[in-house]
């Protein structure tokens, strides 16, 4: 009994110990791009402080709350300030952590997620000194200091789906999905399944939703992982993975079958998911860094204004597969995304 | 004094297996690669379920109730990630077994020597492994996959072939880990001793079997058992660890235990129902038969369970002495 | 002043201690100031009344989930479904502060409550009575029921109870006839809850069905035999215990959310039966426990701003505590204690059997 919690105790500080040392000399995908700290006393009108606040997930995510978070990053770090986050545990606390900011006396704080946004509004009219940027938060009515970045979703969907119908060989492609009940994500895979039909006659879209609830759904990669085997085993080989972790599984999965495709979601995730190179041909981008970048620059110098922001949505760099897409492909996909993104091609979606 | 389930009849997972068989092989031949996607998800899902179920039938089998299942998965599945991510999958892998059956030896000391409440010992797992594997959860690390085995001839059967002859270690240790506790748990002198054990551990003791020694024993194999089904979610199946990953699959596999009525492959076929289920789902949604609430799919293994528990609780009986410290 | 009065205190407090401790090294060994953390743990949790009344907020349902659970441990069951309990209670109440609108405050408020207590009655009711009547482990019967209850839970929000032209799944606002606010800085949820903590110790303490519970809890065959229904008694202490849930549940709604949002009620009821294990079973104890798990669940924002600490760090703590209280040798052979401290051991369910 003795020898054997020895052995554990060691086991268990030696994998602590590569946890809490390792994680700065490891690959791309660490956040360390993006340094929290302010730069002094908020407080002074000189230093420029930026605090962000997430919804109920981390800002290592490797999705939206990470390019949130890395988009507040360095749109401080540009205009010579700081930005720090919390995370949000509980929910009840949204309010709460804004107010942790704003007794700072930071100058933007941004919120991540649309669940967040009442709590924005609320917060946005009792500090009119201080400018909110809501991250995936529509704004029905106008608050001067209260800035939405919201995408349109089912664009940068269609956008991929557009390219999954051209490259797919077997003309099925599939979408598995975190749940229905968060409209991004619907929006995504409607936009997906249009994109793909329209440049496929031929083609199946197979989609399905995880079927737990909102704490499991984003966060079970087990399940994404045998949803898209059963998805390519259905003779799908372009495969969608937009829902958190869950995606994230989806990607990992189809990696590991030779000649099928993947797309990522929200980020390129090229930099975030090292393990899904093999099959990761672009990314369904909701650029909310560079949003996040310029709407903190636009603070700076004055100019920001209340209201909707339509971040821009896009196709991430095909990296390594650039190489082995036809040029006719490409050059049908410049022209999609160029009219989807302008809104000359309707994507369908409502 | 031959217990009911020693008796000579064909074990009822042997009738179940053969009816699911017969029917997966006429739905193959309707549908073609639709059920072999079904049934390949229903099986791949499962494994895991499996493999923690039989955590849960060896700890009460000996008469140790274990409701830290999940805790022991996700503690198995960190482990086995960050081994993994430090010094390969085997380590990985041994080590997630390693701090598994760790969990065990905690829940075996509570549970046999301070006779400390087995349920409460068993949720201060769940507690501190969720706590821990969140704090100390760092990203950014990236860990080989493991290879995937095929055995020759069998891997080209149909439909079979690809789902049971052509699947990663885990999987294959999980089906002989199954086949292998039905056959020592109602067959050899441990496994006879083991029920006795968490039968009546009066009568063990008098006959000389060591009932402290049983249960430590076994309740640390049972929790390396889930340690290695936690591994499976990080190291197998998707290569990542994320905060709590196992999404619950440590209760599924106690609901999994009952349905099974505390038999390996009883179970391991009440868990093939439950995959079977989701992976329907998946196929009908994907070919757009259907649009049910995904609530409602996620409610049935529990519901059923319930259903079970309350019509056939005479029946659904589990060993008389879990839960129960001896002496 | 008698000691002998403050000795069952004395492991709790000293697991606390322990814990605290551990996770002061945890946190400079990950970089951080253990002063910084505790100062900001200070700061959230009691610097003002802004702080205490978060505190008091967190600590509220805190209190109803560890009375629920303590009521059931009494009589011998362990009810682990105390979560599910209270999502029921909080989704139904809110549901009667929506719908329900323009009642007087007199009427709706307590018309609230009462469905919140009603309903998350039932589903410890239904685990309550499969156990008495048919022998099935309400252990197991309400693991289950939390999962389903959950799933019920999120498909009512983003279903058939979803705020209209909202694409978030939420009930619409309770209106303000049914809101709890505050009297005096004082949540009167937390007033609420003391008021119900008294009236729990007192029927366990002073009343034959108190008596009764105890008796069946000790040790059902002498119960039986001393004529005590066995079977009733179980439903009526799971049926309470659920009750207790729910009332936390819709106090919840009513006083702190003001609607119902899947994911707002997360591990309440969890943390339910880390306060039973902490209070050792005595309902006097609850408020305390309820109160240093509520101060350290309101500081997660202070922490991160004002300490960079990870937030995760108050459950290492609570997880510490709660394995040297479950494990009182543990603490014992580390703070070389006496034995002769160790009085009860905790060991109150029994098997999944019987």
């Amino acid at each position: 009994m003795r020898r054997t919690g020895v052995a554990a105790a060691g086991l268990l500080v030696l994998l602590l110990g590569v946890t809490s040392c390792g994680g700065d000399d490891a690959s791309s995908a660490d956040k360390s791009t993006a340094v929290k700290g302010f730069s002094g006393d908020c407080a002074k009108k000189e230093v420029f402080c930026v605090g962000l606040v997430t919804d109920v997930g981390k800002v290592d995510d490797k999705s939206f709350n990470q390019s949130s978070w890395e988009g507040a990053a360095a749109g401080a770090k540009a205009v010579g300030g700081g930005a720090e986050y919390i995370e949000t545990v509980d929910p009840k606390d949204y309010a709460k952590n804004i107010q942790s900011f704003v007794d700072r006396k930071v100058d933007v704080v941004v919120t991540v997620g649309f669940a967040l946004a009442d709590a924005a509004a609320t917060a946005a009219t009792a500090n009119p000194g201080i400018h909110f940027i809501g991250v995936d938060a529509f704004q029905a009515t106008t608050i001067a200091n209260l800035s939405g970045l919201v995408f349109y979703e089912d664009r940068a969907g269609f956008m991929a789906g557009a390219l999954a119908g051209l490259l797919t060989k077997t003309n099925v492609v599939a979408a598995v999905l975190g749940t229905d009940k968060v409209p991004p994500v619907v929006a995504f895979g409607k936009g997906w399944e249009n994109g793909a039909k329209y440049t496929n006659s031929k083609v199946k879209v197979l989609t399905t939703y995880h079927p737990g609830g909102l704490d499991v759904a984003f966060n079970d990669p087990t399940w994404g992982a045998q949803t898209a085997k059963q998805a390519l085993d259905n003779t799908a080989d372009v495969v969608f993975g937009a829902g958190g972790n869950t995606g994230n599984g989806a990607l990992l999965e189809v990696a590991k079958k030779a000649g099928a495709y993947c797309v990522g979601v929200d980020l390129d995730q090229w930099e975030t998911m090292p393990g899904a190179h093999a099959c990761l041909v672009t990314s369904a981008e909701k650029r909310i860094k560079d949003g996040v970048v310029l709407l903190i620059s636009q603070v700076h110098n004055g100019t920001a204004k209340g209201g909707n922001f339509r971040g821009e949505v896009g196709l991430a760099s095909y990296h390594d597969f650039d190489a082995k897409i036809p040029a006719e492909v490409k050059t049908k996909m410049d022209v999609i995304v160029r009219d989807v993104g302008s809104g000359k091609i309707p994507t369908g979606v409502n | 004094m031959r217990p009911a389930w020693v008796r000579r009849r064909p074990p009822p997972a042997l009738g179940v297996a053969a009816a699911l068989l017969v029917a997966a092989f006429l739905a193959y031949a309707i549908w073609g690669f639709r059920a072999a996607a079904v049934a390949g998800f229903a099986v791949r899902s499962c494994t895991p379920l499996a493999l923690a179920a039989m955590c849960g039938i060896l700890c009460e089998r000996t008469g140790v109730i274990n409701i830290g299942i999940e805790g022991q998965m996700l503690l198995g599945a960190f482990a086995g990630f960050f081994g993994a991510a430090a010094f390969g999958v085997v380590f990985g892998v041994l080590a997630a077994a390693i701090i598994g059956a760790l969990g065990g030896a905690f829940l075996a000391v509570c549970a046999v020597s301070w006779r400390v409440d087995q349920i409460i010992a068993g949720a201060v797992i769940n507690i501190v492994a969720m706590g821990f594997t969140t704090f100390f959860y760092r990203p950014g690390f990236v860990i080989g996959s493991l290879p995937t085995w095929q055995i020759p001839l069998l891997a080209d059967l149909p439909l079979l072939g690809p789902i049971f002859f052509r699947a990663q270690p885990l999987a294959f240790l999980t089906f002989a880990v199954v086949i292998g506790l039905q056959v020592t748990l109602f067959r050899t002198t441990w496994g006879l001793r083991t029920t006795a054990v968490g039968e009546h551990p009066g009568a063990a003791d008098t006959v000389g079997v060591n009932v402290a020694r049983y249960r430590y024993g076994n309740v640390m194999l049972g929790g390396a058992l889930a340690g290695l089904a936690g591994a499976m979610l990080s190291v197998e199946i998707t290569g990542s660890f994320d905060r709590a990953m196992t999404a619950g699959r440590g209760f599924l596999a106690l609901a999994i235990v009952i349905m099974g009525r505390w038999r390996p492959m009883l179970a391991w076929t009440a868990a093939l129902l439950f995959g079977l289920l989701s992976g329907l789902v998946n196929q009908l949604n994907f070919d757009q038969v259907i649009d049910v609430p995904p609530q409602f799919v996620a409610m049935v293994p529990y519901g059923t369970t319930i259903v079970v528990l309350a019509v056939f609780s005479t029946r659904v009986r589990p060993p008389a002495a879990a839960g129960r410290p001896y002496p | 002043m008698n000691l002998d009065r403050l000795r069952p205190a004395i492991l709790p407090v000293a697991a606390v201690v322990v814990a605290l401790t551990i996770g002061a090294v945890i946190v400079a060994v990950d970089g951080s100031s253990p002063l910084g953390a505790a100062t900001a743990i200070w700061v959230a949790a009691f610097s003002g009344p802004d702080a205490i009344g978060a505190t008091l907020e967190k600590a509220t349902p805190l209190v109803f989930a560890g009375l629920a659970v303590i009521v059931g441990v009494k009589a011998g069951l362990f009810n682990i479904g105390a979560q599910g309990q209270l999502l029921v209670g909080a989704i139904t109440s809110a549901y009667a502060g929506y719908r329900f609108a323009g009642l007087s405050p007199l009427v709706h408020l307590p018309l609230c409550l009462l469905i919140g207590v009603v309903f998350g009655a039932l589903p410890a009711w239904l685990a309550g009575v499969l156990r008495a009547k048919r022998g099935v482990h309400e252990v197991i019967v309400t693991i289950m029921l939390n999962t389903i209850i959950f799933n019920l839970t999120d498909w009512l929000a983003g279903g058939p109870w979803m705020e209209p032209g909202q694409v978030i799944s939420r009930t619409p606002p309770i209106v303000g006839s049914a809101r709890m606010g505050r009297v005096a800085g004082l949540p009167t949820g937390f007033v609420l809850a003391m008021l119900v903590t008294v009236a729990v110790w007192f029927m366990l303490e002073h009343t034959t069905f108190g008596f009764r519970l105890a008796t069946v809890g000790a040790n059902r065959h002498a119960a039986h035999y001393a004529g005590i229904s066995v079977g009733a008694v179980t439903v009526a202490a799971m049926t309470l215990s659920g009750a207790l849930a729910g009332l936390g549940g819709a106090v919840e709604s009513l006083g702190v959310v003001g609607r119902f949002e899947p994911g707002f009620n997360a591990g309440l009821g969890f943390d339910g039966i880390t306060i039973a294990l902490l209070a050792r079973v005595s309902p006097r104890a609850v408020v305390p426990a309820a109160l240093f798990i509520g101060a350290l669940r309101a500081s997660s924002s202070e922490l991160q701003a004002g300490a960079h600490v990870a937030p995760a760090i108050v459950d290492v703590v609570l997880g510490v505590a709660l394995l040297l209280v479950a494990a009182p040798l543990l603490l014992r052979w580390l703070l070389r204690m006496p034995p002769s401290l160790s009085t009860a051991e905790v060991q109150f369910t029994r098997g999944w059997g019987s």
